[in-house]
């Protein structure tokens, strides 16, 4: 790792240093709880029976099969739920949203949609009695193909519903733009948005080089190792409901189940214990379900979804498909970009269609643009979020078009995004301006950096069958934006303890205890800070949109300033000085220039706490809401070797270059960018949804829904550049989506430097590649 | 079906099981020892979060039964550390920022222990292939590489 172009900035103790996760001797020894490991007394067992079908009629559903099997307690299905909700109403009837399917109600709209729910003493019988359960559908017509699906003529993936509720796509993604909902003539199209600057025409009729292509991208599954799980444990006597569940935003899930259930929230609590990875999937998709069930059963229910029901059932990101054409001028300037992107949103809207078109279209000055962005819906499971939601699908196509023109002009493709990159207060596509942001500075140190100097040396290395090349690509993301709450406490030994409501999944807690030291001058073994639930813990929003440190971050911060801000006041009457002249050093309070007149923080505590204390306890609190974004963008450059009689890519090198604002842990961030840099080398060549011609999903486990392995990626080579962003802690800019963003394209472009042709879907697979060779016939099936 | 009793020798102590032969170690290991730092992942001996040593080799514990594993020494990631002292390969993934949610960490400690008791001085390269069977897709593997390396080579981080 290397740091670069790290601005002038104050010296620091604890934050910029590489601290090692609190929370680490847990995880290392299996000591620490995730929601699987949660065990009830008299708790029963669900086994989700799905949908084999695309499209269908759900004609019975007969339980006595089912029932049949010692140890089965219950077969729930739809018309079973008004049980759960309060006001005995049934929020499967004709749903809008995937979120209120609970359970499948008279027809299912994708292949793995729950039709029932088995109850069981044990898993073993639920799973019996699932596979026992008769259920007889009647097959309708299944909408399979994006760009049929937005055809007038198209039938519909299901029938017309009502207002659609956007609440968990706008918690990761915050953009001043709404796509329009559809109007009244039904159609698989749920919304629409349109950006639009100078006049195309004139355009293209001033560029000097025209690429135009149709770009596809597959389904895939945000691939979280830990399958999402809920336990629910409902008291009938107090009507507590009781939650533990696999969650990126405890209030959200709270929020939902409160919607759903019609559930006080007085009397629901949800815990969520330590995440095993959630990358955007993990909100809200079990526990409504599993909350309705333990009412339901009067008793605690687990659900653990199998890694086949998590890829059948769960929330995949949007495939899509992307129609480009892009103009420039001979010497480098971008002149016009027309494009659409049209999403496949599955059964249920959700797909980014807004943020998609938003961001193909503001990463470069284009003097003339138009976009337009399409959420669709098809017979497909609906997708969900994933880490920079939709991001990767678009930049695929930006990207490659940007590398294929610098190749027609005989330009290197570096300089040609350098020369038209976004700077601080350029325009989006929206009109919206950018705040502080870092593009210039990060594609400078693409440039300059060895993998992309060597590129001819690289080309140079090819045999006859082993053609090596290198691609360059940029991605980013805005960054998200929801208001954060964060408590802390003089510990009667002077050191601190803190709570907020965030899970932390990425090292959160571990920058927070480090911002708080910082404040405080402590050292950092001298704070704890703890995730509380959503009785204890103030308000967090979900650890999603790349906003967890940067709004939880300022939160902690302002609530250490706060916490020492009070110490100072008590200590001023003690120690007859003005708070003013007080400063905090080595566990005390001091007057500055004066070391000698202090108060130690375990004696400020003494006499906040103790019998007949004469002064109130000390409680640090921070609530913000931040309002200015702070974008963060990547360039990522990669080394491969392309097998040319089997097609096989090898990726030699990475370098993933980032600009992060600052590094609050640089441990924690490279651990950011190498982590997402290597989901998008999956993204680029491994990974998909594979889907038969009836909707059914053929790679349903992952051996063949196929993630990286440690053998199959190189080390990557990460370099932190530090833009100080505007409104985040210390300059800190949102880091975990940037690096998922660009490695599709990257790899891309390196494919295309190899082999000398394009790869029009994305993976890249070796049939693929064979076919963009064209060593193989046929042409690609329809579908991504 | 009918439970039978057996007994497991799991981190050096027996252990009497009385559940279905049809139980898998790993739901054995977990839901009757109530050991849970071995996890279930994919249930088809994919991702290898449900890694255990039998015998000093490496199983995925969702593909054994629990009835297989009588008369053999178990081992799960509870029994590595010894008289409340971290594994080197345990502090190292911890110096190393090697982990990130967690969930596969404590397979992918035990590939990592047994790769190093086959190997004591692999290549990076060999230890990117002795841990291909475990999925992480947190931390793109490069620091989980280092910390492996850095026990093989004696470099404290």
């Amino acid at each position: 790792m290397t740091t670069a172009d790290r601005p002038e900035r104050p010296q620091y103790r604890v934050i910029g240093t590489r601290a090692k996760r609190t929370e680490g001797p847990g995880k290392v020894t299996g000591t620490t709880v995730y929601t699987a490991d949660v065990q009830l007394p008299r708790m029963l067992h669900a086994k989700m029976v799905l949908s084999p079908h695309a499209h269908a009629r759900i004609v019975r559903i007969e339980g006595a099969s089912a029932l049949a099997v010692p140890g089965v307690s219950r077969v729930v299905t739809a018309a079973d739920l008004s049980e759960a909700i309060r006001d005995g109403s049934n929020p499967a009837v004709n749903p809008s949203n995937r979120g209120d399917a609970l359970i499948a109600h008279t027809e299912v709209v994708f292949a793995g949609q729950p039709v029932a729910v088995v109850l069981g003493e044990s898993l073993a019988a639920a799973e019996e009695g699932a596979a026992a359960l008769l259920v007889e559908y009647e097959p309708l017509p299944a909408v399979l193909d994006i760009e049929a699906a937005m055809r007038a003529d198209s039938p519909l993936a299901r029938r017309p519903a009502g207002a659609v509720d956007r609440s968990e796509e706008s918690a990761h993604v915050t953009i001043d733009v709404h796509a329009e909902e559809s109007g009244s003539a039904p159609t698989n199209i749920s919304s629409h948005v349109s950006f639009s600057r100078g006049d195309i025409a004139t355009g293209f009729a001033e560029s000097e080089v025209v690429y135009e292509h149709t770009w596809r991208s597959a389904t895939l599954h945000q691939g979280y190792i830990e399958p999402q799980a809920t336990v629910a444990d409902f008291q009938p006597a107090t009507g507590e409901l009781v939650v533990w569940t696999t969650t990126q935003g405890q209030f959200h899930e709270r929020d939902t189940i409160m919607k759903t259930l019609k559930w006080p929230e007085t009397k629901l609590r949800v815990i969520g214990p330590e995440l095993g990875g959630g990358f955007g999937g993990k909100m809200a998709q079990s526990s409504p379900l599993v909350s309705a069930l333990a009412v339901i059963a009067k008793r605690p229910v687990k659900l653990v979804y199998s890694r086949k029901d998590d890829l059948l059932a769960g929330r995949p990101a949007t495939g899509a498909l992307v129609k480009i054409k892009t103009g420039m001028k001979r010497d480098g300037t971008l002149m016009a970009l027309e494009a659409s992107v049209a999403y496949d949103s599955g059964a249920y809207p959700g797909a980014p269609a807004a943020t998609g078109a938003l961001l193909m279209s503001s990463f470069y000055r284009w003097p003339h643009l138009k976009v337009d962005g399409y959420e669709v819906l098809t017979n497909h499971v609906s997708a969900g979020a994933i880490r920079a939601p939709g991001v990767h699908n678009v930049m695929q196509a930006v990207e490659q078009n940007i590398d294929e023109m610098a190749r027609q002009a005989g330009l290197d493709a570096a300089e040609v995004r350098l020369r038209n990159a976004v700077r601080t207060g350029d325009p989006m596509s929206s009109g919206k301006e950018f705040p502080a942001i870092g593009l210039v500075e990060t594609v400078e140190r693409a440039q300059s950096h060895p993998l992309w100097q060597h590129r001819d040396e690289v080309r140079a290395a090819s045999t006859s069958t082993k053609k090596r090349g290198v691609g360059l690509a940029i991605g980013g993301w805005l960054g998200g934006l929801q208001p954060a709450a964060a408590e802390l406490f003089l510990n009667s030994d002077g050191t601190v303890n803190g709570v907020t409501g965030a899970l932390d999944i990425s090292g959160t807690n571990t920058s927070f205890a480090q911002i708080v030291a910082e404040e405080m001058n402590l050292p950092l073994e001298k704070v704890s800070i703890t995730t509380g639930d959503t009785r204890t813990a103030p308000f967090a929003g979900m650890s999603a949109g790349s906003k967890t440190l940067f709004t939880m971050g300022k939160a902690l911060r302002d609530a250490a300033i706060d916490l020492r801000q009070q110490m100072y006041e008590v200590a001023a009457e003690r120690l007859e000085a003005n708070p003013d002249d007080l400063e905090v050093d080595g566990g005390e309070v001091r007057v500055k220039g004066v070391p000698t007149k202090n108060i130690s923080y375990e004696r400020l505590a003494a006499i906040t706490t103790g019998f007949g204390a004469l002064y109130k306890p000390l409680v640090g609190r921070g609530t913000v809401t931040a309002r200015v974004q702070a974008p963060g963008f990547t360039a990522q450059i990669a080394e491969v070797e392309v097998d040319t009689e089997t097609g096989f890519v090898e990726v030699k090198n990475y370098a993933s270059v980032q600009d992060v604002g600052f590094a609050i842990n640089p441990m924690s961030v490279e651990g950011q960018l190498e982590g997402g840099s290597v989901q998008g080398m999956g993204i680029g060549l491994w990974e998909e949804y594979i889907y038969d011609d009836s909707g059914r999903l053929r790679n349903a486990g992952l051996l063949d829904y196929r993630m990286p392995t440690a053998a199959d990626v190189p080390d990557i080579d990460s370099t932190l550049v530090e833009v100080p962003s505007e409104d985040g802690p210390y300059g800190a800019r949102g880091v975990g989506e940037p690096s998922i963003t660009a490695g599709g394209a990257a790899l891309a472009n390196a494919i295309a430097d190899a082999i000398g042709a394009r790869v029009p879907m994305m993976p890249a697979t070796p049939e693929r590649i064979l076919r963009a060779m064209g060593k193989l016939g046929g042409s690609e099936a329809a579908g991504g | 079906m009918a439970k039978i009793a057996y007994t497991l020798h799991v981190n050096g102590e027996d252990h009497e099981v009385y559940a279905e032969p049809n139980l898998t170690l790993l739901e054995v290991v977990r839901d009757e020892l109530r050991l849970t730092g071995a996890k279930e992942g994919c249930g088809t001996g994919d991702c290898g979060a449900c890694t255990m040593h039998l015998d000093g080799e490496n199983v995925t514990s969702c593909l054994v039964l629990g009835v297989e594993a009588q008369g053999r020494d178990v081992l799960t990631i509870e029994g590595l550390a010894q008289d409340g002292k971290l594994h080197p390969l345990q502090q190292a993934f911890i110096d190393h920022g090697a982990l990130q949610c967690g969930f596969c960490i404590p397979g992918m400690i035990l590939s990592g222990v047994a790769l190093l008791e086959r190997n004591p001085h692999p290549t990076r390269e060999e230890i990117r292939q002795g841990i291909a069977g475990n999925l992480c897709r947190c931390t793109g593997y490069t620091k989980i590489v280092d910390a492996i390396e850095a026990v093989a080579t004696g470099v404290a981080h």
